[in-house]
């Protein structure tokens, strides 16, 4: 068994270990969960330590016939764009054990059964990206949606049950748009050579302009839900109002870049002549995002619905650099995904503990906290930052990535985009000024600061921003290699210089 | 000196007979006795005529009786595929609890109340059921136009009797029965009308020979169009198609609960199996003809039946619309007219069989002081009460929704992917529309039951028999494993796929 | 190139402290201010022997440069962060660190009473470290590291008391101001790579002469976008009046020595761009003009000295940015300007500061009068400063405002005319507010509030401020003997190739000219102010209500941008739910009602159940008998 199903499949394990303890001792249950889960994490590193960026194709390969009449594999393989995700991914869910600690207290079922939904979902978000199978990703796409479903709507606050009920909707019917597609080319295949499922082979079939089209759109209005990008939205700010913070990180950190993950290596490689066509009105619906994102979290009197629409404005971002499909563009994207998963996991989890003592997300409840809890709010306020993309953070590289790219080859589309970073500022700097600067508002006299479980958490999401700020090198160096075949798949090179030389 | 193959024949003729065992049971056991013996009779009998399917399993190219029945791989597999789930039925049938004691007597009447002190129990249901099965075993695998019609008679008249025989809310329940009676005998009339137009058309009762007649079009197509049409329509009204479809919400709420089961699973398999051999062996040269219409049929069914679904109210209502639904994209599977769309057809009868059978099997545990309670909004909160009840439902409503690692969605991935495959584009796109509709009102019963306050005047699940329990248990068992490993009914439907003209 | 491996220890020294301070907390209260003087102190004793170094090399080969890593690499982009060390970013460097020096000493006191002064002096490490990053970075990206640094180190020193709500929102309009600047800056550097394939100031500048006068003139317009934010020019100006909400050490090194210069640098570090493109140049210099103008007429209405400082700076980097656009001779007399209004507008505040000290923090100036004998030094610092800022000989801003003058009379025609003239009559305008604020302050009746006993402040504040002095009277001189500062810069900003043109008078008269109207505005100053009242005027001119509300800065941004923004947003809210939100909500309820309608249909009767069957029979044979015929 190669070590990417072993990082894939071992918080089974956990799972099964939790089955086997009892509901009533939750202790003994959380530290399960966080030892499954870091024990993940360690093994996705050995993982990165070994891998080595292959000439062409995936890393790590492994296939078993699964369903044999329909030429369905259980096929694992990874590049460096999955790779890097796989590692947001088990990075982040210890950290969202640990800083959630309590969340799973207090929900419609047992503790037992909010971590047991954890590790079935991170399986599900490893494997959604370490698929080389398209029947194998669309079959964890849709089901991972049924744990969140139930972390949503179990353990969630205020209309969670409907929140969760809008969130699978969307994503179902997106998911179903999909189905035919991969139908779609599934016949395709079996007409031109064999029928398969294999994405690499898939790349290689010549598809007629029309068919592609429609077999583009297909997919990429599921991921288009998924990411969410404008209009396709509306699911996302009830979820994350509803959610734990623990489930938001999740939910906006990895499941949305399934999404953006998606349309690099599906709608790109498998559909070039399509994304050709179709990149200047995706462009389009980018730029609306980024500031129809920015302009409705400027307008939010809720913290988390905030935040969920500064992710709207960075999944604008995102989809910007994809559909430029220059080499900036589609790097500056994927570190973006990263990114953007750090710097959402440390906004929910600071605006989680704030919102747990305050006992409201209300933003106009909060005020002063600068003096009652330094730390707390400094981690509130670098989060901030990181969501503005302060140069020396590594959101910075990556937004300026995707603009660069952005630039050389739709100006005007980069232009509207650089007017983000303005509303970006003020969105941040808003809710800062409100909830952490002025007079110490009531109710907020006795919260306490961050204790040493939530620093713990915190402080590794906080290092993950500095150094890849400072040194992201390694990360762009993993992404590069991948960039450029996707990039020579689609068949496409960057724009040539103007001037000079 | 005619030969009739008997081994060919055994399954049936060994059904039939226990059928007659289980009158003379009747007329000769007394009434303590009775209920013990017509179970094990006719489960016994079941279980042999299986295994004696299974000897018969490998010659698939034999015609028995004078050509009037064809027992190839297909017939065989559909056969065997009404044995397991006619078993499985017959175990929430015995559960006696389901039954008018005498269902003779007038509702609320004197000797009704003296039967049910006396402890009279309706032991008749079993020789009807097997009666039925004799039938859905005949329908199948019949060649020629009296067979098929002697096979219809034979199976819709036991289950007209078994409709009314309901305990509580027997008015209904003999409505029902009425309902049902009236409107199958209609349709039965236009089912041998059509034969009429047909023989006058070819002069001959058998589909091959109807297939082949108009190549040298004997006759006036007239006769063939108006013939072909009725006996569709006979065969349209057994599976519910729209818009022959309005006795199903009625007559399966009517019903008693377990028969419901029992005809919507097992009638479903016999009248598709002989759609597709009429459709697939004799109409298929006249396709030209027939498939735009059927076509249609498929796609009104599909989209109306998921939209009358959502208003439902009452449980057994959704699942009637439901099997409507169903009986949409099985239709799609006929109108593909390639070996996928059979192989793919039969595995979708069976999935969906084991999903209706273990559904209704809840249907029969969730109940209050009066009985079976059916109305939706008293189902709120279950899943806090008997969460394994409500998960198994949760598991048949996915698959009913075709939400991957559940039967359904194999099912209608390889439905869809045969109607792909011959060409049949439209079928397609508005099958997923519609799932993405009908997955609305699963998805709500789900809601309902895991994340609503339960009611005041709550229910009450109560505790299964053994045999109940079996049967819910093999069916939830059976819709996740033909999820994750298809493979298993796959590879056998496809060996099995093969039609003899 | 030659090579040093000691620039990175000058960011790398105080950002180390900066971060040491904040982690370590309370613990470094004891020593914090301390440890933080003494790394600014060695940033400047580095700066201060590769001055040494450079000086020992000739003109073209006196660059230094030190690579650290590879930063970002994709497809053709490559950057890395390696620094550069230059004649033109020692002048910064030096600055930096030295004024930097004095006002951590300077602060040491100042804020001795405040309990969070570790964390003050964290973020003035925080901010050295930015501003040398700034200058020192060999590559348009890396400066915009530092760049956007300096702005969140304002942003943090702003807002340093940011309990009080105004000064929080202070430190946010400063930052988003500067945002508005930076986008300029993003694009131009956007520019420059779509351009040039690059964006290092060497590949730019290698580049520059092949690009078309369109993108020239884009950068150029960018650029002086981003300046306008970083150094409050016109139309970004509003910021920096508020931005006084920080304590005065700040003010002082941040808003009036370095920061606020940055686009000054900017600019003359982008020469190869502006040379290039004469749309470009005059942007800057219409800027620079208005700029000017504006900051000196606030200046003349102000009654809180500190923001009367403020508006002295913005209309004195107006000066600067003038001359930037002045063509190549005008980047040296820019920079030499901008050395010398380091001195003296930082020894300015160091003073407001020490007269707040002794005042109990009572800003308004006509609370104070008559100072000049209770604080001696205090009023002798600041009144050399004064006679700098005048440009009264042989003081500091005799050599570099002049010149600068002088170099707008000689842009030739009406332009030359209209520069130079509004550059004499900014001249004025300073005289006058500036006398004002002299007057006010340090002579005439004492109009303090009951109370307060004004006193000189501890040495440690009045030795920064005396040493800054000495720069006030001396460094104009000494930078311009010789022209010797124009020399230095000779090889960066290659002002040699000047086309001599005519000037339109002789140097001496433009002096002449100047002094004169610096004496009628001083006089006139003098004049009107020899009696204050404590409260002020409510019947004073439309001109001076003007003055007073920053000619109508916010109003005008308020109605421009704030409201319609507000609108937009709440619009936009309410759209996302009802039209949207809305749509989708539609077709559940369009389906909703279809379903009911059919259940409608479904009313249980056989009979109409059956004719429903029929129908369709019917309706199915035609249809097949249409197909088949």
């Amino acid at each position: 068994m190669n070590i990417l199903s072993v990082v894939t499949l071992f918080p089974l394990l956990g799972v099964l270990a939790l089955a086997l303890i009892p509901k009533t001792n939750t202790y003994q249950i959380k530290i399960v969960a966080l030892g499954t889960s870091v024990v993940t994490m360690v093994l996705s590193f050995v993982m990165a330590i070994q891998y080595k960026s292959p000439a062409s194709g995936f890393a790590f390969v492994t296939s078993h016939a699964w369903v044999s009449s329909f030429h369905i594999n259980y096929a694992l393989g990874i590049d460096g764009l999955a790779l890097v995700l796989i590692l947001l991914t088990t990075v982040l869910v210890p950290i969202v054990v640990l800083g959630g600690w309590n969340e799973s207290e207090g929900g419609r079922w047992s503790v037992k059964t909010f971590y047991m939904l954890i590790l079935v979902l991170e399986t599900f978000m490893i494997g959604v990206f370490a698929a080389t199978d398209v029947f194998l990703f669309y079959v964890i796409f849709e089901a991972m949606l049924v744990p969140v479903y139930f972390l949503i709507g179990g353990f969630g606050t205020g209309e969670r049950a409907a929140a969760a009920l809008k969130f699978l909707l969307y994503s179902l019917f997106g998911g179903l748009l999909m189905l035919a597609a991969v139908i779609g080319i599934y016949i395709i295949s079996a007409q031109q050579v064999i029928g398969s499922f294999d994405v690499s082979a898939l790349s290689h079939l010549s598809i007629d302009h029309t068919t592609q089209n429609w077999l583009f759109l297909g997919f990429f209005i599921a991921f288009a839900i998924k990411a969410p990008l404008w209009p396709f939205h509306t699911w996302l700010p009830g979820a994350a109002k509803a959610a734990t913070p623990g489930t938001s990180i999740l939910l906006l950190g990895v499941l949305d870049k399934v999404g953006t993950y998606g349309m690099i290596r599906f709608c790109l490689t498998l559909f070039p002549d399509a994304t050709k066509t179709f990149a200047p009105y995706i462009i389009v619906l980018s730029v609306i995002s980024i500031i129809y994102g920015a302009f409705l979290a400027i307008g939010q009197k809720n913290i988390n619905s905030l935040i969920a629409f500064t992710s709207i404005s960075h999944f604008g971002f995102i989809t910007l650099g994809i559909f430029a499909y220059t080499s900036q563009g589609l790097t500056g994207a994927t570190l973006y995904m990263v990114n953007h998963g750090f710097s959402t996991a440390a906004l929910f989890l600071v605006g989680g503990w704030m919102v747990s003592r305050r006992k409201s997300a209300a933003i106009e409840d909060f005020g002063g906290l600068q003096r009652v809890t330094p730390i707390m709010a400094w981690m509130f306020f670098i989060a901030g930052l990181s969501a503005l993309a302060l140069p020396g953070l590594s959101s910075f590289v990556s937004e300026f990535l995707v603009l660069l790219g952005t630039f050389t080859r739709y100006p005007v589309a980069a232009i509207i985009g650089t007017l983000g970073i303005v509303l970006a500022a003020l969105y941040v700097l808003i809710l800062v000024q409100r909830s952490l600067h002025g007079p110490l508002k009531s109710g907020n006299e006795s919260m306490s600061d961050l204790n040493l479980r939530e620093k713990i958490a915190i402080a590794p999401v906080i290092a993950a921003l500095v150094i890849l700020g400072f040194y992201p090198k390694p990360a762009i160096h993993i992404i590069n290699p991948s960039t450029t075949s996707t990039m020579s798949q689609m068949n496409v090179s960057d724009p040539h210089v103007l001037a000079g030389k | 000196m005619p030969t009739l193959n008997y081994s060919q024949l055994a399954p049936i003729l060994i059904v039939l007979g226990g059928a007659l065992l289980g009158v003379l049971v009747e007329a000769f056991l007394g009434k303590k006795q009775r209920g013990p013996v017509q179970i094990v009779l006719a489960l016994g009998t079941l279980a042999l005529s299986f295994v004696w399917l299974l000897r018969i399993r490998n010659d698939v190219s034999a015609t028995a009786a004078m050509g009037s029945v064809a027992t190839d791989g297909f017939g065989i597999f559909l056969q065997g595929a009404v044995l397991v789930l006619a078993f499985l039925a017959l175990l929430l049938i015995a559960d006696n609890d389901h039954f008018a004691p005498a269902a003779s007597a007038l509702p609320g009447s004197e000797e009704e109340a003296q039967a049910l002190l006396s402890g009279t129990r309706t032991t008749e249901v079993f020789p009807l059921t097997l009666f039925a099965v004799a039938g859905m075993m005949l329908f199948p695998i019949a060649t020629d136009f009296i067979t098929l019609f002697v096979a219809l008679e034979v199976l819709s008249l036991p289950l007209y009797i078994m409709t009314g025989l309901s305990r509580r809310r027997r008015l209904l329940s003999q409505e029902a029965a009425l309902k049902y009676f009236l409107l199958g005998a209609y349709s039965s009339a236009f089912f041998l009308f059509g034969i009429a137009f047909l023989y006058g058309y070819s002069g001959t009762l058998s589909l091959t020979d109807v297939g082949t007649a108009n190549i040298f079009s004997v006759g006036s197509p007239a006769f063939l169009y108006i013939g072909m049409v009725f006996l569709t329509i006979g065969l349209l009204f057994k599976v519910g198609a729209v818009p022959f479809h309005s006795w199903t919400p009625d007559v399966y709420q009517g019903a008693p609960t377990p028969i419901t089961g029992f005809m919507a699973a097992c009638t479903k398999i016999a009248a598709f199996g002989a759609l597709l051999r009429i459709f697939y062996g004799a109409f298929f040269l006249m396709q030209f003809q027939w498939k735009p219409f059927l076509t249609t049929i498929s796609i009104i069914t599909m989209v109306l039946g998921a939209i009358a679904a959502m208003s439902q109210r009452d449980i057994k209502r959704t699942l009637a619309y439901s099997s409507i639904t169903h009986a949409g994209f099985l239709l799609a599977g006929v109108v593909a007219l390639n070996k996928d769309g059979l192989a793919a057809s039969m595995f979708y009868l069976v999935a969906y069989g084991f999903a209706t059978v273990g559904a209704f099997g809840i249907v029969t545990l969730v109940r209050d002081s009066s009985g079976e309670v059916t109305d939706l909004s008293k189902w709120a909160g279950l899943a806090k009460k008997s969460p394994l009840v409500s998960v198994a439902m949760a598991i048949f409503l996915l698959s009913f929704g075709g939400v991957p690692l559940t039967s359904g969605f194999i099912s209608k991935f390889s439905i869809f992917t045969a109607a792909y495959q011959s060409g049949n584009i439209a079928i397609v796109v508005v099958g997923v529309l519609s799932s993405a509709i009908a997955l609305f009102f699963y998805l709500r019963v789900v809601l309902m039951l895991f994340f609503q306050e339960a009611p005041t005047d709550g229910v009450s699940v109560v505790i299964p028999s053994i045999m109940t329990r079996i049967a819910i248990g093999v069916c939830a068992v059976m819709t996740l494993i033909l999820g994750v490993y298809p493979s298993l009914l796959l590879n056998l439907v496809n060996t099995m796929a093969t039609l003899v003209h | 190139m030659r090579t040093s491996s000691l620039l990175v220890y000058l960011i790398a020294l105080p950002l180390f402290s900066s971060a040491l301070l904040l982690l370590l907390g309370r613990i470094a209260d004891k020593w914090g201010h301390i440890l933080a003087t003494l790394i600014t102190a060695s940033t400047f004793v580095i700066g201060a022997y590769e001055f040494m170094k450079m000086q020992g090399q000739a003109g073209e080969s006196r660059a230094v440069t030190q690579k650290l890593f590879e930063w970002i690499s994709v497809g053709s982009l490559k950057v890395n962060a390696s620094l550069l060390l230059d004649q033109l970013s020692i002048c910064f460097v030096l600055l930096i660190t030295g004024v930097g020096t004095l006002i951590h000493i300077y602060s040491i006191a100042y804020m001795s009473h405040d309990k969070d002064r570790r964390r003050f002096f964290a973020f003035l490490n925080l901010f050295i470290a930015a501003m040398l990053l700034l200058v020192l970075g060999d590559s348009y990206l890396n400066l915009y590291v530092g760049w956007e640094g300096v702005g969140l180190a304002s942003y943090l020193l702003i807002g340093f008391w940011n309990h009080n709500p105004t000064y929080a929102v202070a430190s946010k309009k400063a930052f988003v101001a500067n945002r508005v600047g930076d986008v300029g800056l993003s694009l131009a550097i956007m520019i420059c790579f779509a351009q040039f394939g690059t964006v290092s100031f060497e590949g730019v500048k290698a580049g520059a002469h092949g690009a078309s006068s369109a993108a020239l003139a884009g950068i150029g317009a960018m650029l002086l976008l981003a300046a306008c934010g970083k150094s409050a020019q016109f139309p970004l100006q509003s910021w920096l009046g508020d931005a006084m909400a920080g304590p005065t050490p700040v003010s002082a090194l941040i808003h009036a020595a370095t920061m606020v210069t940055a686009g000054v640098y900017l600019i003359s570090r982008s020469n190869f761009i502006f040379d290039a493109s004469s749309t470009a140049r005059l942007l800057v210099v219409i800027v620079g003009a208005i700029t000017l103008l504006f900051g000196a007429i606030i200046g003349t209405a102000k009654d809180d000295i500190k923001k009367a400082l403020a508006a002295s700076t913005m209309s004195q980097i107006g000066y600067m940015i003038l001359a930037t656009g002045l063509g190549p001779i005008g980047y040296a007399f820019a920079i030499l300007h901008l050395l010398t209004h380091g001195f003296f507008k930082a020894g300015m505040f160091l003073g407001a500061g020490s007269v707040m000290h002794g005042m109990d923090d009572e800003v308004n100036m006509r609370k104070y009068g008559g100072l000049a004998k209770l604080m001696p030094i205090t009023a002798v610092t600041f009144g050399l400063g004064y006679l700098a800022i005048l440009g009264v000989p042989p003081f500091a801003g005799f050599y570099s405002k002049d010149k600068i003058i002088e170099v707008a009379f000689n842009a030739g025609g009406l332009k030359g005319i209209l520069l130079g003239g509004a550059a004499l009559l900014g001249a004025a305008i300073t005289a006058f507010y500036m006398t004002r604020v002299m007057v006010m302050t340090f002579i005439g009746a004492r109009r303090w509030k009951a109370g307060s006993h004004p006193h000189e402040s501890p040495i440690l504040m009045t030795l920064p401020m005396i040493l800054l002095a000495f720069g006030s009277v001396a460094s104009g001189f000494l930078l311009s003997k010789g022209s010797a500062l124009v020399h230095w810069l000779e090889p960066v900003v290659n002002s040699q190739n000047v086309e001599e043109g005519k000037p339109l008078m002789p140097a001496l008269t433009v002096s002449l000219l100047a002094l004169g109207v610096v004496v009628i505005g001083a006089a006139f100053a003098i004049i009107k102010y020899r009696t204050v009242s404590d409260v002020a005027p409510e019947n004073v001119s439309e001109f001076t209500k003007a003055a007073r509300k920053d000619l109508y800065q916010d109003i005008l941004n308020d109605r421009l941008l704030v409201a319609p923004g507000t609108l937009l947003t709440a619009g936009l809210v309410r759209a996302d739910d009802r039209v949207i939100d809305g749509g989708v909500r539609f077709v559940g309820s369009f389906l909703g009602a279809t379903s009911d309608a059919l259940r409608k249909v479904q009313n249980g009767f056989v009979r109409s159940y059956a004719l429903l069957m029929l129908a369709g029979l019917v309706i199915t044979v035609i249809a097949v008998w249409v197909i088949g015929a």
